[in-house]
């Protein structure tokens, strides 16, 4: 590569070369402000923007905007890395992303309400019986129960990804206790310190207000007759790694944080131990799973939840968001079928569409998987974390082979998809600026009706080549700034 | 806002005693590297290991104690639950239990502070350097506090913050006390011992505040009854007891967290031993069991605020 001097006007974005892949900053139709943002980007000097992320990352370090590691006696805490160059969505992205994901929520909340009562979708034969009953997250114990509002998935975080072309499509939805928001807005907060002059004077909608909406939103469902909720959100601990999201989000809330210790049941009423004794409680924001909330009704060895929790909840004398049993609606399974279930509820299509899946328990679905094995992604359905995917293109014969196999056998286990070409964002890597894949998952609020936060948690692999954003794997965030 | 979650308070109590423990631990520590330089052949670093009643598990596990071996062990040992490094690790687990109810600079301050602490290796740890370190540990803690003092709500926490703090301060300056217990009573030309009452005094900050109440000659058993008595020298006993009335009252009136009887009782107990003194005259002997005697007491107040406010029923 040609040395090139620092003062060169292009300098910063003169080696970037998305290649063949959508640029969330330089891709068609991007706007203004994005053209003046890129330009303010590239004539920063290339020290300076290293020292500026430097200076992000150690802050981010002092303030324990950290995600927490337990090794036998010590307390690590890593930062998850921050990219300083923002993921910008235009106001036509946003207006697409905030009508879409809020077509989704309802549409999930439609579901869940059904499933749980008069099972119209499953007699109708839209969505199979089986998929629904045998599924690990489906709670008989949630039958005939009905949540305030109709609302079962309250906190929903839609994880997006953009192809090539520059489209959004789904790539899963998050219904039970979905994370990360946290660092949408403390990106936001050290990024306007570290690059106050990069937003100057160009409109970007604030994201500030969730914990005000959250609270909203948690006493929009409070038990009926209660006017003035004791909302508290329930958390694992100090141990959970997403703890500085529970205390961010408390504090954002005006909130308690509590943990199962804190809390008791008594005559199907939930109360908390305070310094004065005990004190009724009527909403609560768990943010633990299901499995873990009462050991009377799920795990018995459960030590985090909260004995009795359950009765107290099917009594409505409190109310659990998201509610219980939300985890059949985020299945791989059931994900396939949701253009029909929105189609269904809503009678309308998909705003956001999935990325196209084939349906191995479908005969037609099945078909075209096994004709086309080598160019897809086959992933077994009720597994979590990427356990048992296959990735058609990279893998060996022989694993194509057992695939086959498998599918044959058992093809109800399966669901296939394209390859999707994740989309890219300029990111500073070493000296340079290189692109990266990015997805998004923006965090809708539904209380007594729907809410959006502007943006979302911008995720970024930041490997070269890589697809895979989770923190786990190497991945960071970005700020995305959603323009006004 | 609903009342204080009972363990919560337990951390912010924690929260406060912890930092105020590793503030006077790097006192002492400078104290006695003074009374040890000045004084070769006489007390050594066997004293602050006596001080702790840590004299058995040391030789355990250290064997004779060397300066080094000493400094190493309440710097920065990690096993040593009573080293700075782990009263400052204690206090930023509580802290982090309690990051909604503190202010994010207090987070972040105690945060970086540790960090710090937490590089410290052996080598850094000599005698030569000790002054350094043990004046850098006294100033994030008085910075810990300028912080809170400036952000933290004068709320239901901040009253267990207080009251870890006060308890804590009234328990180490006992303990700096008796430092110079057995030269209360030095000879007319004990040189040393003057000198050694001195260092105490400004260990703890107290040399100009003693002088403006004793202009003149200094003698040790007026030293003493200043840091057990006075009612404005901030580390001075009674001033710390007096404090954590206030907070209880506030608990009491403000917050409506009533007082047990249990603990109404220890609380005069302790208010009326500080309030009499150890009699007249101030003897080596007396005023080494009066300070026991304090530190018993204060630590009664600490499990009945416990059994009060923490348990949650």
């Amino acid at each position: 590569m040609p040395a090139r001097s620092d003062n060169e006007a292009t300098h910063l974005f003169a080696d970037y070369d998305p290649g063949e892949w959508f640029c969330e900053l330089r891709g068609r139709g991007r706007g203004a402000h994005t053209r003046d943002i890129q330009k303010r980007l590239g004539a920063l000097d290339r020290a300076a923007l290293r020292k500026r992320a430097k200076d992000a990352a150690k802050e981010l370090f002092n303030l324990g905007i950290t995600f927490t590691v337990y090794s036998e006696r010590e307390a690590i805490d890593r930062i998850l890395p921050f990219d300083v160059i923002p993921r910008i969505l235009t106001p036509n992205d946003w207006q697409q992303i905030e009508s879409g994901t809020k077509q989704r929520v309802a549409a999930l909340n439609h579901f869940l309400h059904d499933i749980y009562h008069d099972e119209k979708i499953l007699k109708d034969g839209i969505v199979p019986e089986d998929l629904v009953k045998t599924n690990a997250n489906y709670r008989e114990a949630m039958k005939g129960f009905s949540v305030p509002q109709g609302t079962y998935v309250h906190v929903c975080g839609t994880d997006l990804v953009r192809d090539e072309k520059g489209r959004f499509r789904v790539l899963e939805d998050n219904a039970r206790t979905p994370s990360g928001v946290s660092y949408v807005i403390e990106n936001r907060h050290l990024m306007m310190r570290a690059f106050p002059d990069l937003a100057d004077g160009i409109p970007i909608a604030d994201v500030d207000e969730y914990g005000s909406h959250l609270m909203r939103t948690m006493q929009d469902v409070a038990p009926t007759g209660v006017t003035d909720p004791t909302v508290v959100l329930l958390s694992p601990g100090v141990f959970n790694s997403a703890y500085f999201e529970h205390v961010f989000l408390a504090r954002e809330m005006g909130a308690q944080l509590v943990e199962g210790r804190d809390l008791i049941v008594e005559d199907d009423k939930v109360f908390m131990r305070t310094t004065s004794g005990r004190e009724r409680l009527h909403v609560i924001y768990r943010r633990i799973d299901d499995d873990f909330l009462d050991p009377k009704v799920f795990r018995p060895d459960s030590l985090l939840g909260v004995p009795g929790l359950f009765d107290a909840y099917r009594k409505g004398n409190v109310t659990l968001a998201n509610a219980v049993g939300t985890g059949v609606a985020d299945d791989k399974a059931v994900y396939a079928y949701m253009p029909r279930i929105i189609k269904y509820y809503l009678g309308e299509d998909p705003i956001l569409e999935n990325v196209p899946t084939h349906i191995c328990r479908e005969p037609d679905g099945l078909q075209y998987t096994l004709d086309n094995l080598e160019s897809l992604v086959v992933k077994p359905v009720g597994e979590s974390g990427g356990y048992g995917v296959v990735i058609g293109p990279r893998a060996t014969k022989r694993e194509l082979r057992e695939l086959r196999a498998k599918l044959k056998k058992n093809p109800k286990n399966f669901i296939a998809q394209p390859m999707v070409r994740l989309s890219v964002s300029p990111t500073l890597v070493g000296r340079a600026i290189e692109p990266r894949h990015v997805d998004l998952r923006p965090f809708t609020l539904t209380g007594k009706s729907s809410w959006v936060l502007p943006g979302g948690l911008t995720r970024v692999a930041l490997k070269r080549g890589s697809l895979i954003v989770n923190s786990s794997q190497g991945g960071g965030s970005k700020d995305t700034w959603v323009l006004g | 806002m609903a009342s204080l979650v009972a363990r919560f308070a337990a951390n912010i109590y924690w929260l406060g005693r912890y930092l105020e423990r590793a503030e006077n631990v790097a006192r002492i520590l400078a104290i006695n590297e003074t009374y040890a330089r000045d004084n070769p052949g006489g007390p050594s670093w066997q004293r602050v290991l006596d001080l702790h009643a840590d004299s058995k598990r040391f030789l355990e596990l250290h064997g004779e104690p060397t300066p080094e071996s000493v400094l190493a062990f309440y710097l920065i040992d990690r096993d040593n639950p009573s080293s700075i490094v782990c009263c400052a690790r204690s206090a930023r687990e509580n802290a982090r239990s309690v990051r909604h109810l503190i202010s994010t600079e207090m987070w972040t301050h105690l945060n970086v502070f540790y960090t710090g602490l937490s590089a410290l290796q052996k080598r850094d740890v000599t005698v030569n350097t000790l002054s350094k370190i043990s004046h850098s540990v006294v100033t994030g803690c008085q910075d810990f506090e300028g912080v809170a003092e400036g952000t933290f709500l004068r709320a239901e926490p901040w009253c267990f913050y207080q009251l870890g703090k006060y308890i804590e301060r009234a328990d180490q300056t006992t303990r700096i006390l008796d430092m110079g217990y057995d030269r209360l009573t030095p000879a007319g030309d004990d040189a040393v011992a003057w000198v050694h009452w001195n260092v105490l005094l400004r260990s703890v900050s107290g040399y100009h505040a003693y002088r403006s109440r004793h202009p003149g000659a200094s003698r040790p058993p007026d030293i003493a009854a200043f840091l057990l008595y006075d009612d404005e020298f901030p580390r001075a006993v009674k001033l710390c007891v007096g404090h954590v009335t206030m907070r209880l009252r506030d608990l009491e009136h403000r917050h409506g967290s009533e007082l047990t009887a249990a603990l109404e009782t220890e609380r005069r107990r302790l208010e009326f031993l500080v309030g009499t003194g150890p009699g007249k005259t101030l003897t080596p002997r007396r005023l080494h069991h009066y300070l026991d005697d304090v530190q018993q007491h204060l630590a009664r107040v600490s499990d009945a605020i416990g059994a009060c406010y923490f348990a949650g029923d």
